[in-house]
């Protein structure tokens, strides 16, 4: 077990003149933590996972785990095991060659060998699969036997590229919890690769969200819904997506037609800093409280789409702002009442709204 | 050895092939560079083709420019292009050209349309199938030599079953003789090739029938498509690929065509099923011209590659479509 | 008797060109009949057979005349020859064989074949799938070149480059031996490329979990790529033990007696040594064949897969 580091990792491919695929990474995952890298496709989140597995070369800065510099080491001499997307399983073993092929390699006695491919399986409900091989395997079965994999090696770091990007949702959902729970319990530092932003929030001690290679927060998942750094992390947490509108900065108030938030001091003065005219708002669908109870004011909107999910409901709201019309998406009580060209008034919480430099997409404050 | 020199001259970074090995070797150099494990699993076989097919082939090209016989009191010259005007000069050469292009023009669309024929019949499902694939494909795996012997027997015109029967058949006025006829030499050449060939295109096209989706067939028949319709427009488009494969090879072989011939009718009668390959080794072993052999050797493979080069811009034209 | 199977395990994979018997069965599994239209005799399915029964017999005949000959004595194979009677084993004896063993040695011929293709078979498959594996995954400089020649060099047909070859040979004093026979044709440019575009086709998901898993390249290619490309050797090896039992010119132009030369050749020299004895021939052509279409039996399964699964696709 122990910490890993990315130190200014960088890794370019091929191609002369492209934009690093993963740009001087900084990145301190503490022993034991859950980390998950998110990010949309080519955001460099699997590479940079590649990067610490020794699949692909870091071509400046450095990778440590505990005080080992592996920047340049091969990807065994890591002590790190990897479940793969689509599991990689060696298809002509069966369960237990492919839980134990790794300590085979390493020339481990047979008896030690069974005992700890015995002892995965029982963890992982695999006993009575051992003898198969994967093509007669379901998928969560395949899923559960490339985790068994993993765990047999006992490695310092556990590395896991989509794994559960081939499950069905229910089983995703299932498998999901079993993972978080599994690696709680064996303590092992663990490096989670996902774009699913659910997957995410729920498994990780703390995400960290990529964009074309380039870190763009980490934190504890609360922390990234509450204060996401930028425009960009506001809108790829969460679901459905922050509404972000870019709206005059009046005084001290950002002025969405009728509703006028008012900034807090410390994003007003960053505001006044950039002397800014605009700013760009952040407000979550379920940031809209009901309507007509808070001070403020409130704006109105033509309703174009309501979604019931029937727990909740999704309003979509055409909204004429100063600089044209602006959609929202609202969260609502999944009992309410409204239509299709129903007007709807909406006011919110100034303590939920998030404020934005509208240039550089920064957090204000 | 090619080998070495290109390993003592070889970047330390190359990043044009596909995977990585080991770890950096800017970094460290305890792990065998990549280059080295590369050509360590294809050296054996760089330095056998080298010396078997490369070599042999360069001194071919070199000969071909030469008089050198096997065995001659003449001093060995160059002599320039003489052999390959004395080669086009020669009818019998020209002759194996005709038969070559007739061969291949014949034996590449009958074959593969026939093969074709035979993997869909044999992809049926239905009872002893798998018996019928056996037997259709049983030609391919009699060698060339047994073959030929054989149907030299069959095609014999007094002895041979086929004449018999066209005998019996006709009332004894038809016994063409097949190999001893010049008209028809060559036909029967080609009609044993096919019987001896065909089943390997066939059990190629029918691992690629066997690929095709299924929904698709379905789809077509909720379109409406009889079932000619869903073969033309489902079936043939759908094993492209290896009708692409099948018809490229059985060019290529075409063009090799030798063994049947050394041993049916050794180029007659009068030259009729003379080829390019026969032609070779009667000038180049027999009458031990080496040169003259070389120089068949270059203009045969120099047809080759053009004829392979036009039906591949053919078929990408089509793709492009 | 082992039948060719059609690869097709998936029950997702199965293509049905023939509408009809989709609709009449959709269940229908491998070598199961259709079921019969209505009750009674199934006239329909039996129609079906009509061209498959004739086509089997047009491959198989000449089969049949072979091996019925190579039990006839020689005249009543010329004089049963144009016939029905060339289908039936008349005064049917061993004789042949006995001839074919004492007259042209069959016996040493065989062994020979035996050694040169079995040399040539497993020397080539170790030589070709290396050489396929270093052109489909690493990268070393010199790759792409090796590729082009390789693809090149599948064009020359061995028959262009015999004459300097034997040239060669000669010079090395090689000829009249073993080694001439085998060495030449161990590394052949169409196995190569069937090796090559094969392991493209291994997921690079598998090596990577192998080199996580802490494998070296040696070990990768022994323990996971070979296991997995088994339909591919399979293939290589039937199309490899076919062309070397079946070479016939090389050994023309390289042996001289009956030491080391191969059945191709014996065949082929049989012939011209009067008075032809066509019984003896027929029993020499059995016994040729029958080693190699008792192997494709075998291993038919595995190479019908491999060539589903290959480059030969296209």
């Amino acid at each position: 077990m122990a910490s890993v580091v990315f130190d200014h990792a960088t890794h370019s491919y091929a191609g002369a003149g492209a934009a690093p695929a993963v740009d001087r990474l900084d990145l301190r995952i503490d022993d034991g933590e859950f980390m998950v890298l998110v990010g949309p496709s080519g955001s460099g989140k699997s590479t940079a996972l590649r990067m610490l597995a020794g699949l692909e070369s870091v071509d400046a800065g450095a990778i440590r785990i505990g005080s080992d510099d592996v920047t340049a080491l091969p990807p065994a001499r890591r002590d790190i095991a990897m479940v793969f997307q689509n599991y990689a399983l060696y298809p002509h073993m069966d369960v237990a060659a492919n839980m134990g092929f790794a300590l085979k390699i390493a020339g481990m006695a047979k008896p030690e060998r069974d005992r700890r491919v015995r002892e995965a399986a029982r963890l992982l409900d695999l006993e009575p699969y051992l003898a198969r091989k994967p093509r007669n395997l379901s998928g969560g079965q395949r899923q559960r036997v490339a985790m068994g994999r993993a765990i047999v090696r006992e490695p310092r770091v556990f590395l896991m590229d989509e794994p559960l990007s081939n499950l069905d949702a229910k089983l995703r959902v299932q498998t999901r919890s079993q993972i978080a729970e599994l690696t709680a319990r064996l303590g092992v530092t663990t490096v989670y690769v996902t774009h699913d932003q659910v997957e995410a929030m729920t498994m990780g001690d703390r995400v960290a969200v990529l964009r074309d290679g380039v870190l763009q927060q980490v934190a504890t998942p609360r922390q990234l819904y509450n204060s996401p750094a930028n425009v960009f992390v506001a809108g790829f947490i969460g679901s459905p997506a922050m509404n972000l509108h870019t709206v005059p900065l009046v005084g001290r108030c950002a002025v969405l037609g009728g509703l006028q938030v008012e900034l807090p001091a410390a994003a007003l003065a960053a505001a006044a800093a950039e002397q800014l005219t605009h700013v760009r708002v952040g407000i979550r669908p379920e940031s809209f409280a009901p309507v007509e109870q808070v001070a403020g004011g409130t704006v109105t909107g033509r309703v174009e789409l309501v979604e019931d999910l029937g727990s909740d409901t999704y309003i979509h709201v055409a909204v004429d702002l100063p600089d044209g019309p602006a959609g929202f998406v609202v969260r609502a009580d999944g009992r309410i009442q409204i239509h299709r060209n129903e007007s709807l008034r909406l006011s919110v919480d100034p303590a939920e709204v998030h404020f934005f430099d509208p240039t550089t997409g920064s957090r204000l404050g | 050895m090619p080998t070495e020199d290109l390993l003592a001259r070889s970047r330390p970074n190359a990043r044009d092939g596909p995977t990585r090995w080991f770890g950096y070797r800017r970094r460290h150099t305890f792990q065998p560079a990549e280059q080295t494990v590369g050509w360590l699993f294809s050296g054996p076989a760089v330095v056998l083709l080298t010396l078997f097919i490369v070599v042999p082939f360069l001194l071919a090209v070199g000969l071909s420019f030469t008089n050198q016989r096997l065995i001659s009191p003449l001093p060995v010259r160059l002599v320039g292009m003489e052999n390959y005007r004395r080669i086009f000069a020669d009818p019998v050469f020209q002759r194996s050209l005709v038969n070559n292009a007739v061969f291949t023009v014949v034996v590449v669309p009958v074959q593969t349309v026939f093969a074709l024929w035979l993997a869909v019949l044999v992809n049926q499902r239905i009872r002893f199938i798998s018996l019928f694939r056996t037997a259709y494909f049983a030609p391919v795996v009699m060698i060339m030599a047994v073959a030929a012997t054989i149907w030299k027997l069959l095609y014999d015109p007094d002895i041979g079953i086929i004449d018999g029967v066209l005998r019996a058949v006709t009332g004894g006025h038809l016994s063409p003789g097949w190999l001893r006829s010049s008209a028809l030499a060559l036909i029967a050449v080609i009609f044993m090739s096919i019987w001896q060939g065909v089943g390997f295109q066939m059990v190629v096209l029918l691992a690629g029938l066997q690929d095709v989706d299924r929904e698709l067939y379905e789809a077509a028949e909720i379109d409406g498509a009889n079932r000619w319709q869903q073969f033309r427009h489902i079936t043939v488009p759908g094993l492209r690929n290896q009708l692409v494969f099948v018809a490229t090879v059985t060019t290529i072989l075409s063009f090799r065509l030798f063994d049947q011939v050394y041993v049916m009718t050794r180029g007659g009668p009068l030259d009729a099923t003379q080829t390019m390959m026969t032609r070779l080794v009667d000038v180049g072993f027999n009458q031990q011209a080496i040169a003259r052999g070389s120089a068949i050797a270059v203009v045969f493979f120099l047809i080759v590659c053009v004829v392979t080069l036009v039906q591949r811009l053919l078929l990408r034209e089509r793709e492009a479509d | 008797m082992a039948t060719l199977q059609a690869h097709n395990p998936g029950p997702n994979a199965r293509p049905q060109p023939d509408a009809a018997a989709a609709t009449v069965n959709p269940t229908a599994d491998e070598g199961r009949a259709t079921p019969p239209p209505g009750r009674g005799f199934p006239w329909r399915s039996l129609r079906r057979y009509v061209p498959l029964v004739l086509l089997a017999v047009f491959f198989v005949f000449p089969f049949l005349f072979m091996v019925v000959g190579a039990f006839k004595p020689d005249d009543r194979v010329l004089a049963d020859g144009a016939g029905w009677k060339a289908f039936v084993p008349f005064g049917a004896s061993l004789d042949n064989f006995t001839d074919a063993f004492s007259r042209a040695e069959f016996g040493r011929l065989f062994l020979n074949s035996v050694l040169i293709t079995t040399c040539i078979v497993l020397g080539g498959l170790v030589v070709n799938s290396l050489a396929g594996y270093a052109l489909a995954r690493m990268r070393f400089r010199g790759r792409k070149i090796l590729l082009g020649m390789v693809v090149t060099l599948a064009i020359i047909p061995f028959q262009a480059i015999a004459i300097p070859l034997l040239f060669m040979m000669s010079r090395i004093e090689w000829l009249d031996t073993y080694r001439v026979q085998i060495i030449p044709f161990l590394a052949n440019p169409f196995f190569i490329y069937l090796f090559y575009s094969f392991f493209l086709g291994i997921p690079r998901e598998l090596e990577e979990a192998a080199r996580v898993d802490g494998a070296g390249p040696v070990t990768i290619f022994t323990r996971v790529i070979v296991p997995i490309a088994r339909p591919v050797y399979a293939t290589v090896a039937i199309l490899s033990f076919l062309f070397s039992w079946g070479e016939l010119l090389w050994p023309v132009l390289v042996t001289r007696g009956s030491t080391v030369r191969p059945l191709s050749q014996g065949m082929a020299v049989f012939q011209t040594q009067p008075p032809i004895q066509w019984g003896d021939i027929m029993a020499f052509a059995t016994m040729t064949t029958l080693p190699i279409l008792i192997l494709f039996l075998v291993f038919q399964r595995a190479f019908v897969q491999g060539v589903s699964r290959t480059g030969l696709k296209g």
